[in-house]
């Protein structure tokens, strides 16, 4: 974390020779800021991001606009780095940036404008938490008495599902969301207490279930350019399979989650590495010890038929190890023509809808 | 409904249904002289057409039905001259309009004009035609007798009692003669309603026992040896058959089930009947569509037997096809690429139901099965009458709107079935079991048999 | 309040709803045309010193319609584009006079919603009313008075609109219909009709049409169309599928065209449109702006469709088969936007995908929910 402040202060230097530093004080640790945003349960990365800069705003001592957004630009590349699915964080900090830079910023003198910029920083976020409720009435409309799917853990889809126990009767199905298992935890707890059924099912039990559910309910890390979704691992497969049974997939998302991203493909995703599905050396299968999983299997191969075994192999918890999860995805990209609608803060969009808007932000 | 369009009226005892065109007793002329007057006289009716055209005339092949239907005066210039010009007109305006339409009808009409050219009876048959086959070639022709297997039933019935009352001609023996006797009777129940595959894989499986039959038994045991066969082959492939299927369509049929069907299947009725009164409960929907609308007949059955039914019309299967488990359907005839030919509107509800993942099982014995591929709804199909046309519709539409006849540019057409493709159907049910529809046609060769 | 309606204004308003409630209002057309009179009349014995008291008596007026008649979209739709063209007006007659600080207004949420922030072109209407002042204390209704032959003007180009929608809808019909083409569809719809009509002084081609049970409109429909010298095929609906694999393109009409490019139209067209996806047959939908629905969720509700009655279907003449039986007589269907190809407007063609964007352009977003 150490290394952000002193990257700066390299930046610093080389900066042309203008009347002050564009240093920030050399104690501002941006992603420690990020981080203690974040602990508010009810702040997401994004917002957390924004909130984030703008402290860096306020902390800044940039003298112009060209040396605050480089400023903000080295403080979302720090906070990028520091975190191993920059995605969403991205979000918040592009959006703020694109703000920061289309200020009008005429007559008022930069100070002035700094404290209007950490103003209206600050007043977005606080009223973007508002927005989970406000999506939570707009998606009312759409559910009557049904079954919903929904996968992992999403705060918005929370709150939509409790706002609408409140007027209707819903069962919920929630996928485990493997390797995490958020859904497990998370969702089955708060829904359960709420008085919602609600039952956990296998992530491969999705097409098993599917005929039995009215719709598919998720959240989402971003909604990219394309009209896509990118969320945990999981999703889209679950909208292949609703597509292919007929049933809509909808979308929640805040306004702040639209991303100008365009991936092409899952492996044109920024969280894809090559070390994402590759395979491992060789050597290191045996180097996985304490692993019921590959013992019961080297068992099973030297023992050829011997039930007990095989069957106590089934009753162990089989878990992965960590470096299997590292060669596992953590998010997915699901196609625009999967999604039936994303309902968002700014209303009711069909995939087509959502490159407006970054246009509007983004482009030109 | 039909007038004679047979241009051999030999006989005035049976009197036509519907409006004849008042055919005059007229001796019997010979075959060959007559169709030289028929082709001299539609050639001056062509040329006289082809001059005289000024407006559009109604073309197409509804014309020899709506020319049948109205008494044959107003509509066309009629021919003046003797009785047979008169009965030959539908023939001749068949003739001249096929003419008419090659010049310089719009696209639309040609393409249709095939489609189904609906045959009018003949109720004078050449030749000695049974009573027993008269009586059915009327009831076929006003649909009294409809549906694959009535039809082939009552068919092979009334063949039982012209068996029974034939006698072989001296110097002839029966294995084959026989067939050349009940050739003609045929030919007049085709000419009635085109021949269902039923009719003609039963027919096709009569003349293999026809000719098989020893000939040097007595005449009566011949004749009771076919009347066995015959029994036998309607025990074996339709009543036991339907049985077989009842079964095992049933262990399709769980309680809480929503059942959808599609006009009036002999087979799913009983599949439906027998599965209530295995103490399964279930609920039915059957869709119902012009321009029979049989599924009315269905309806009373099923809730007289207490099945607890919802009736709508097809145009409103969007709406309930989510609520449905399975959707069961009869055929006319199952063709080797798994296609099933059956009662306009199944393929449309076999489409919608696959739309939304319902399975479609089609209930068939296998002597429905047809050699041969049908690409579409066009190769073979017919049109229904449409003398009973004010019947079908409902109460609540007055009736002069419903007179569409005499319109210039307008026809109307009446397909009687349509080809249902094979992706869209999940399994078809048969007496040898349930098998995925691409597989119809290597069931013979499973059996061991050269065909179904 | 000063923004209840004036008497006559509002027995007009009571008579148009109870007219609507008995469904004597027949045709979308019918009910938006009778709408449009009616809210004409009622701006302009209007009295209101503020733009937002005005917008609330229109509003009033609208939701008491649309109460009486839910599934009359196009009344709703009118109120909507009124309430649209009125605002326009009073924002072009009032510029300059807004709020004065647009970069305060600017944040990030409005940077969301409307992208960066643009050049404001102020027009400045030299000969306008400069003078128009809201809320004068001294003279109230001068705001009014000044306001209201702009506004009469903005309901005349609704209306104007609304007279010409069949004329404007069958402007390009001969470039979408070609030479011995066959054109199926289904039901009576004025639109389709007014379109196939224009289309036939130019081509020439088949129509088959669907008789459509239980309403057979498809008769009417046929009628109308042979007696223009079309050629024309009747066919009951359960040969649609039969005879997709000849017809050259599916044109239907809507009842109301939904935000997602979805829409709701007579009972079979989701057969139609289904059976013309099947056999990669274009489905072409011809509707009036004003069937255009800012609503997302209509679909949702199985009652959303209207019910007929049920004797069309199984008439009291079935004798003791209609008490032991349920029969569902559904009015509209719902055909999804991956059904339709093209929606065909008095505005000009469009995709489905993009009619969410031309709700946006032609209702406010407050009115969604009158």
């Amino acid at each position: 974390m150490s290394s952000v402040s002193s990257s700066e202060s390299e930046r610093s230097e080389s900066l042309q020779s203008d009347t002050q530093p564009g240093a920030t004080s050399s104690s501002f640790d941006i992603y420690a800021t990020y981080e203690r945003f974040l602990q508010n349960e009810d702040i997401s990365t994004p917002l957390a991001a924004i909130l984030a800069l703008t402290e860096l705003v306020e902390k800044s001592n940039a003298g112009t606009m060209f040396e605050l957004v480089k400023a903000l630009n080295d403080g979302a590349k720090s906070l990028k780095e520091g975190t191993p699915n920059p995605i969403s964080l991205n979000c918040g900090c592009e959006l703020f940036v694109a703000f920061v830079s289309l200020f009008p910023h005429d007559s008022d003198t930069f100070s002035e404008l700094k404290t209007e910029l950490v103003k209206q920083g600050r007043s977005y976020a606080a009223e973007a938490l508002g927005y989970r409720d406000r999506i939570a009435d707009l998606s009312l409309g759409f559910i009557k008495d049904d079954s919903i799917l929904t996968h992992s853990y999403s705060r918005v889809v929370m709150k939509t599902l409790l706002r609408a126990h409140k007027q209707k009767r819903i069962s919920v199905y929630v996928t485990e969301a493997r390797p995490r298992g958020l859904g497990f935890v998370l969702n089955v707890s708060s829904l359960a207490a709420a008085g919602i059924p609600c039952t956990v099912v296998l992530d491969s039990a999705v097409a098993y279930v599917m005929d039995n559910v009215d719709f598919v309910l998720v959240g989402s890390e971003a909604v990219v350019e394309s009209g896509g979704l990118i969320n945990a691992v999981g999703s889209h497969q679950m909208a292949i399979i609703a597509k292919a049974a007929n049933k809509p997939f909808y979308a929640l998302a805040e306004s702040y989650k639209f991303h100008r991203l365009f991936p092409l493909s899952q492996y044109d995703l920024p969280t894809h590495n090559p070390s994402i599905l590759s395979f491992p050396r060789t050597g290191t299968l045996s180097t996985l010890s304490a692993q019921p999983l590959s013992s019961s299997i080297s068992q099973l191969h030297e023992v050829p038929t011997v039930p007990s075994e095989s069957h106590s192999a089934l009753l162990v918890p089989l878990s992965m190890t960590p470096e299997q999860i590292a060669r596992n995805p953590d998010v997915d990209y699901t196609r625009p023509d999967l999604i039936s609608l994303v309902i968002s803060d700014v209303g009711h969009l069909t995939p087509e809808g959502v490159s407006q808007y970054l246009v509007g932000m983004f482009a030109g | 409904m039909s007038s004679p369009a047979n241009p051999y009226p030999s006989s005035q005892v049976l009197a036509p249904n519907g409006e004849a065109s008042g055919s005059k007793p007229q001796p019997t002329i010979s075959k060959a002289e007559q169709s030289r007057q028929r082709r001299a006289v539609q050639e001056q009716q062509r040329a006289a057409k082809a001059a005289a055209k000024t407006a559009p005339n109604v073309p197409g092949p509804s014309r020899p039905r709506s020319g049948s239907k109205l008494p044959p005066a107003p509509s066309t210039p009629k021919k003046s001259g003797a009785g047979p010009s008169k009965t030959q007109k539908d023939s001749k305006d068949a003739g001249s309009l096929a003419g008419d339409e090659f010049t310089g009808k719009s696209r639309g009409l040609r393409i249709f004009s095939h489609f189904g050219l609906p045959k009018p009876v003949s109720h004078v048959g050449k030749g000695d035609i049974h009573p027993a086959i008269v009586r059915l070639g009327l009831q076929f022709s006003e649909f009294k007798i409809s549906g694959a297997n009535a039809r082939c039933i009552a068919t092979l019935i009334a063949f039982k009692t012209v068996i029974q009352d034939y006698i072989t001609p001296p110097n002839n023996t029966l294995s084959r003669h026989l067939m050349t006797h009940l050739s003609p009777q045929i030919t007049h129940l085709v000419s009635a309603r085109p021949m269902s595959v039923t009719m003609g894989n039963a027919i096709r499986q009569l003349k293999l026992e026809i000719s098989g039959s020893d000939i040097d038994l007595p005449e009566q045991d011949a004749k009771d040896v076919l009347c066995h066969k015959i029994d036998h082959y309607i025990r074996d492939r339709i009543i036991i058959a339907d049985q077989v299927i009842q079964e095992i369509a049933g262990s399709k049929i769980k309680d809480g089930d929503v059942i959808l069907t599609y006009a009036r299947s002999s087979v799913v009725e009983k599949v439906l009947l027998r599965a209530f009164s295995d103490e399964k409960s279930f609920s039915v929907i059957v869709v119902d569509s012009r321009p029979m609308l049989e599924g009315k007949k269905l309806l009373s059955v099923l809730s007289s037997a207490g099945i607890s039914c919802s009736y709508l019309l097809l145009p409103a299967i969007g709406s309930v096809i989510t609520e449905v488990s399975t959707v069961f359907v009869g055929a006319h005839s199952l063709h080797s690429n798994g296609a099933v030919f059956s009662r306009a509107g199944t393929a449309l509800v076999a489409m919608m139901a696959k739309q939304h993942s319902v399975p479609v099982v089609v209930c068939c014995e296998t002597y429905k099965y047809s050699e041969g591929v049908q690409l579409d709804s066009f190769t073979k199909n017919e049109l229904a009458p449409s003398s009973d046309l004010l019947s079908s519709y409902p109460l609540t539409r007055p009736r002069e709107t419903l007179n569409l006849k005499g319109q210039p540019n307008l026809e109307i057409l009446n397909p009687l079935y349509d080809l249902t493709p094979p992706t869209s159907i999940t399994a078809v049910v048969t007496e040898v079991g349930v098998i995925p529809p691409s597989s119809i046609s290597s069931i013979p060769f499973a059996l061991g048999r050269q065909t179904l | 309040m000063a923004s209840e309606l004036n008497n006559p204004s509002q027995r007009l308003v009571e008579n148009l709803a109870s007219k609507l409630r008995r469904r004597q209002v027949v045709g979308s057309r019918q009910a938006a045309l009778e709408t449009v009179l009616v809210l004409r009349q009622v701006v302009s014995k209007a009295r209101f010193s503020k733009f937002e008291q005005l917008v609330e008596i229109i509003r009033s007026a609208g939701r008491r319609l649309v109460e009486a008649q839910p599934k009359e979209h196009s009344v709703g739709n009118t109120v909507r584009k009124v309430l649209h063209h009125i605002r326009e007006e009073y924002h072009t007659a009032t510029k300059g006079r807004a709020s004065a600080s647009t970069r305060n207004a600017f944040s990030i949420s409005k940077f969301v919603l409307q992208g960066q922030p643009r050049k404001q072109n102020v027009l400045t209407k030299t000969d306008e009313k400069g003078t128009i002042k809201e809320n004068d204390p001294d003279d109230p209704d001068s705001f009014a008075r000044g306001l209201k032959p702009v506004l009469m003007e903005a309901i005349q180009d609704v209306l104007d609109e609304l007279e010409t929608v069949y004329d404007n809808v069958s402007k390009n019909a001969r470039d979408h219909i070609h030479s011995d083409e066959i054109i199926l569809t289904i039901g009576k719809s004025k639109t389709v009709e007014a379109f196939l009509k224009s289309a036939a002084h130019h081509r020439n081609y088949t129509v088959i049409v669907a008789e459509t049970g239980p309403s057979y409109s498809g008769h009417e429909m046929a009628q109308s169309l042979s007696s223009a010298g079309i050629s024309t095929f009747l066919v009951p609906d359960s040969s649609i599928y039969a005879l997709m694999s000849r017809v050259n393109k599916v044109i239907l009409g809507a009842h109301a065209v939904l935000a997602n490019g979805g829409m709701f139209a007579i009972t079979g067209s989701l057969l139609a449109a289904t059976a013309a996806r099947a056999h990669s047959t274009p489905v072409v939908v011809c509707a009036g702006q004003f069937k255009l629905t800012p609503l997302w969720n209509l679909y949702h509700e199985y009652g959303a469709l209207d019910f007929a009655d049920p004797s069309n279907v199984l008439g009291f003449e079935e004798g003791g088969l209609v008490d032991k039986v349920d029969v569902i007589n559904p009015y509209y269907d719902y055909v999804h936007p991956e059904l339709v190809d093209a929606f065909i407007t008095n505005d000009g063609d469009h995709p489905p995908s993009s009619i969410y964007r031309l709700i946006k352009e032609t209702y406010d977003d407050e009115d969604h929910d009158l």
